[in-house]
């Protein structure tokens, strides 16, 4: 029993330790210089990666802790709102370009990034149908409306990065939200049917 | 739920509050639009920068923009460039041309170019001469010495990227400096007219001063 703990213990060390190899790897100034060469890849490669991230870290913190945080998050709502707005805000064209030339903006746009990531792995399982659907109802259009726009627009949004760049990614948010809504709703209905079958 | 109520305001104010930091109070989305707004409220003084091109040998750029009465319209350009700076190229014709009718002197045009790899003397002068440019209004130029070079586009947030085809994108405008060396105001690069009214106004009040 002890030699198992321990075991248990010593694996879940080693994944600390990846966890964290990796956030720090994509914190590299060459890793950074790579994932911000295109508008496409800072907002489809670095960001996710980020916040997925962020979930793998949270989940190695004391359960001590993460419960005692968890009491100001109920029903994930704090948690919820507060990825919702960092993504909102992680959306405005100037804060890619600002990024690229100002340490202060992009430092805390990799520490809002994987905050938002943990935030969302302690709160979308608390949450229910009913608070995710009010977070997707706000981040997906929203994101539909930031990527038509970055799609539609003549003119470059971001001075560090080109036309064709920006519309693609534009395209791809839109398909993003798409496939997302789909997903979700997919999760529900059978969650339902699961319901009423038992 | 008080302390998720307390947790989730707190979050909020914070969110708006970043997102009025970096729209400026929600005036500005790109970094194109804050940084005309910055300059409005904070003129920036150009660096020491030595201007080479036709007619002008080693001409610092503060001097060669100084003077009681005087206002400057300045483009960034590269000669190579097929599109934007066509556009460019076109409208200062047609300022120099509006220019030309006026009997004081005080706006004066400069096109910079930001490639002095590939903007040598000759393609300048090809440039100027493309364009009919009367070197008494309208001065062509680079920055030969590389740190000067960035050190300018630095301060004026003329952000370079390679397209991807050989040349440039590059956030083109009007840049217009006063006759201390400030750049004072920025308007699109269609907007000529704009720019020639306001180049023409600070010009008239500096000269009055």
């Amino acid at each position: 029993m002890i030699s198992m703990r321990r075991a248990g213990s010593r694996s879940a060390t080693w994944r600390t330790a990846a966890v964290l190899l990796l956030l720090s790897l994509m914190l590299l100034p060459p890793v950074r210089r790579m994932t911000e060469s295109s508008m496409t890849a800072h907002m489809l490669i670095q960001y996710p990666c980020l916040m997925l991230l962020g979930a793998l870290l949270v989940q190695e913190l004391p359960a001590r802790w993460v419960s005692a945080a968890q009491r100001w998050n109920e029903l994930g709502i704090a948690g919820l709102v507060g990825s919702a707005l960092t993504l909102a805000v992680l959306m405005v064209p100037r804060v890619l370009d600002l990024a690229l030339v100002d340490a202060r903006v992009e430092a805390l746009k990799l520490i809002a990034l994987v905050a938002s990531g943990a935030a969302l792995r302690l709160s979308w399982q608390r949450a229910g149908v009913v608070v995710q659907a009010f977070f997707l109802g706000n981040l997906l259009p929203m994101t539909t409306v930031v990527g038509t726009l970055y799609q539609d627009s003549a003119a470059r949004v971001c001075n560090a990065y080109r036309l064709d760049d920006q519309q693609a990614l534009g395209l791809a948010m839109v398909l993003i939200t798409i496939v997302t809504a789909a997903l979700w709703l997919l999760h529900v209905a059978t969650r339902r049917t699961g319901n009423d079958a038992t | 739920m008080l302390r998720t109520a307390l947790s989730t305001l707190a979050l909020a104010l914070l969110g708006w509050w970043s997102a009025a930091w970096i729209t400026r109070d929600f005036h500005a989305w790109t970094a194109e639009g804050a940084r005309r707004l910055i300059v409005i409220e904070q003129p920036v003084a150009v660096p020491k920068v030595a201007l080479a091109g036709p007619g002008l040998v080693d001409a610092d750029l503060h001097t060669w923009l100084n003077g009681a009465g005087r206002a400057t319209i300045v483009d960034f350009v590269y000669t190579r460039c097929p599109t934007v700076c066509t556009t460019l190229g076109s409208g200062f014709q047609q300022l120099q041309h509006a220019l030309a009718k006026e009997t004081t002197d005080g706006v004066k045009l400069l096109s910079i170019s930001f490639d002095p790899a590939h903007d040598d003397a000759s393609s300048l002068q090809r440039y100027a001469a493309q364009w009919r440019a009367d070197p008494n209004r309208w001065a062509i130029a680079t920055v030969r010495d590389a740190d000067q070079l960035q050190g300018l586009l630095k301060a004026f947030q003329v952000v370079v990227i390679d397209d991807g085809r050989g040349g440039y994108e590059h956030n083109a405008a009007l840049l217009v400096l006063d006759g201390r060396g400030r750049l004072v105001r920025i308007f699109d690069d269609t907007e000529f007219e704009l720019a020639l009214n306001y180049a023409r106004s600070i010009a008239q009040r500096e000269a009055g001063e």
